[in-house]
């Protein structure tokens, strides 16, 4: 393999580098350019002059967009948090405990996975409506833990799986209970699990649109992706403001993803790999 | 002793896997349950007031709206050319990232970056770059004079439906292709060896060793992706809103419109349980292959 010429290999790779990054990087390109700059002809590929004014903006004349990101960050921090906790126990039960039917469990979590999320707007508007969990935090963490949560008991039983039983074996003639052979020694064991479904189910919620449009009806309690695309404008879109508020609520996502690129990858082609 | 141990365990077994059905029961089972009765009856957007049954009333209504079909077509077509679109482009960027070369993770990087960030937001990044009069396609296009006049990308029916499928394409090939590489880094390195012994070229090698071994992961992809296609949501709503002339109403945005710009929640629930027929017997297939499988 290595006589093989790599010119063209370098070309592909740089293509799909560059295809991948240019709606990102004019997107940042744009947020820092002046209002003239975003509409002059001919286009502006450097922004000339440089500037910060759209950030200084939002940050002191538009305050709601910083809300959608806090918003957005409440959301998925207690998402995660549900997910994680509600799913390792259940992950733990299903692959452990050899309780009846866990695989007739495992294989109906899995269908109720695929229910498309419009399918449950009308009943859950209602319900939410009625219950008053409308633009509640607990509402829309409710509703994403319950769309997320077949992922996180899938990745978890699966990583769960993994573990050598001697220790869980070891611990019970000790005396311990079940609970606490859990939180005391398969928690620490399983925590890179834990670490990578974390942050996809954080990713997920996030990114979650149809229900957080729905069940979010008053604007200070929009999340990021849903406030940003409603965000009025007189006559048309404000560009300059939109592509800054985009920056700011990607780059949470931006760094995740660069940090902990290899959880991430490993923990989506496991639960994919089902 | 043995049993009352057992008994034991069950229980907290049990007690383990509540909070979590309890959870799916009431986000997931139970409002599909209920746009199924929302479906065949006519009631109060609060759920107050009588439910009055109307059996399959709505249904027969959708039949002869030429907007459900058109909404069912448009989610068809966009999900019958994106995907073949990110599968070819999903095992060429997979095969790609196989290889080895300087700079790998800020390559693996880089393609996941579209996977990761929210589709909704992708596709206002997108919708400035189509923009006509400002965006960055029309500047090139007409700089370089690859086109005359500025291109209305989102304004004309089969236009925006191929912009549509761009974006799309741009989001989810490398999400293919991460699944596909996992599936390729599987395949032992003895069997290209061999091969090479026989004198095989490279595209012989992919043919007859790469692609049969990854039938599994290539199916399983197709199926994830199809399945969100056909609820494809957000990616028009931000885009187009449906047009022009609802040319990119997908089924989820044309249900979304029904129950919450016209308030009709039992018509708008008809066509979200016939979508969720369709999807569930995507599912069914999912499942029964993969049941094969093992």
């Amino acid at each position: 393999m290595q006589s093989r010429p790599r010119f063209g290999l370098y070309l592909l790779v740089g293509l799909s580098v560059v295809i991948s990054f240019f709606p990102i990087v004019w997107l940042i390109l744009t947020s820092v350019k002046t209002t003239g700059g975003i509409y002059a002809w001919p286009p502006q590929y450097i922004p000339n002059p440089f500037t910060l004014e759209n950030y200084r903006k939002i940050l002191f004349d538009s305050p709601e967009l910083l809300l959608y990101v806090w918003n957005s960050f409440v959301v998925a921090l207690g998402t995660t948090a549900l997910c994680l906790g509600f799913g390792g126990l259940a992950g733990y039960a299903l692959s452990r405990l050899r309780i009846r039917h866990a695989g007739v469990i495992m294989v109906a979590i899995l269908a109720v996975s695929m229910f498309p999320p419009v399918s449950l707007l009308p009943s859950l508007f209602q319900n939410f409506l009625n219950f008053g969990l409308l633009n509640t935090y607990t509402g829309l963490i409710l509703a994403h833990t319950g769309l997320f949560l077949p992922f996180t008991v899938w990745m978890l039983a699966s990583y769960f799986a993994t573990l050598p039983a001697e220790i869980e074996e070891a611990a019970k003639m000790d005396g311990m209970g079940t609970l606490r052979i859990f939180l005391s020694i398969v928690i620490p064991l399983s925590w890179p699990g834990f670490v990578a479904t974390g942050l996809i189910v954080f990713i997920f919620s996030w990114n979650e649109f149809p229900l957080a449009l729905v069940l979010m009806t008053q604007d200070a309690m929009r999340t990021a992706p849903v406030g940003i695309s409603l965000y009025p404008g007189e006559y048309a879109f404000p560009w300059e403001t939109i592509s800054t508020a985009t920056v700011i609520a990607i780059v949470p996502i931006l760094v995740i993803t660069a940090i902990f690129q290899k959880q991430i990858i490993g923990g989506l082609t496991a639960g994919s790999g089902k | 002793m043995a049993n009352a141990l057992d008994r034991r365990r069950q229980a907290v077994g049990l007690g383990f896997v509540t909070p979590t059905v309890l959870v799916i029961l009431a986000i997931l089972v139970y409002p599909v349950l209920q746009s199924f009765v929302l479906s065949v009856g006519n009631s109060e957007i609060d759920g107050s007031g009588g439910y009055r049954f109307v059996g399959l009333q709505h249904y027969a209504e959708l039949m002869q709206t030429s907007r459900f079909w058109n909404s069912l077509k448009v989610t068809l077509i966009f999900t019958a050319f994106s995907i073949p679109l990110e599968l070819m482009l999903g095992i060429g960027l997979a095969v790609l990232m196989n290889e080895h070369f300087h700079g790998k993770g800020l390559a693996r990087l880089a393609v996941l970056f579209p996977w990761a960030l929210p589709t909704a937001l992708n596709t206002l990044m997108w919708r400035w770059m189509y923009n006509t009069d400002y965006g960055l396609f029309n500047a090139v296009a007409l700089q370089t004079g690859l086109a005359e006049q500025p291109i209305n990308w989102l304004g004309d029916q089969t236009l925006a439906m191929a912009s549509m499928v761009t974006v799309s394409v741009w989001k989810t090939s490398s999400f293919m292709a991460l699944i596909i590489l996992a599936g390729l880094q599987s395949i032992p390195r003895e069997l290209y060896e061999a091969g090479r012994m026989d004198g095989m070229t490279r595209w012989q090698e992919f043919r007859q060793i790469t692609l049969p071994l990854l039938t599994g992961p290539i199916l399983v992809a197709l199926i994830i992706r199809s399945m969100d296609a056909l609820r494809a949501f957000e990616l028009p709503f931000n885009l187009t809103d449906g047009g022009p002339v609802s040319a990119t109403e997908s089924l989820s945005l044309y249900a979304y419109k029904v129950i919450f710009d016209f308030i009709d929640f039992n018509l708008g629930s008809a066509i979200v349980v016939i979508q969720f027929l369709v999807i569930f017997a995507m599912s069914l297939i999912y499942i029964f292959t993969l049941r094969k499988k093992d």
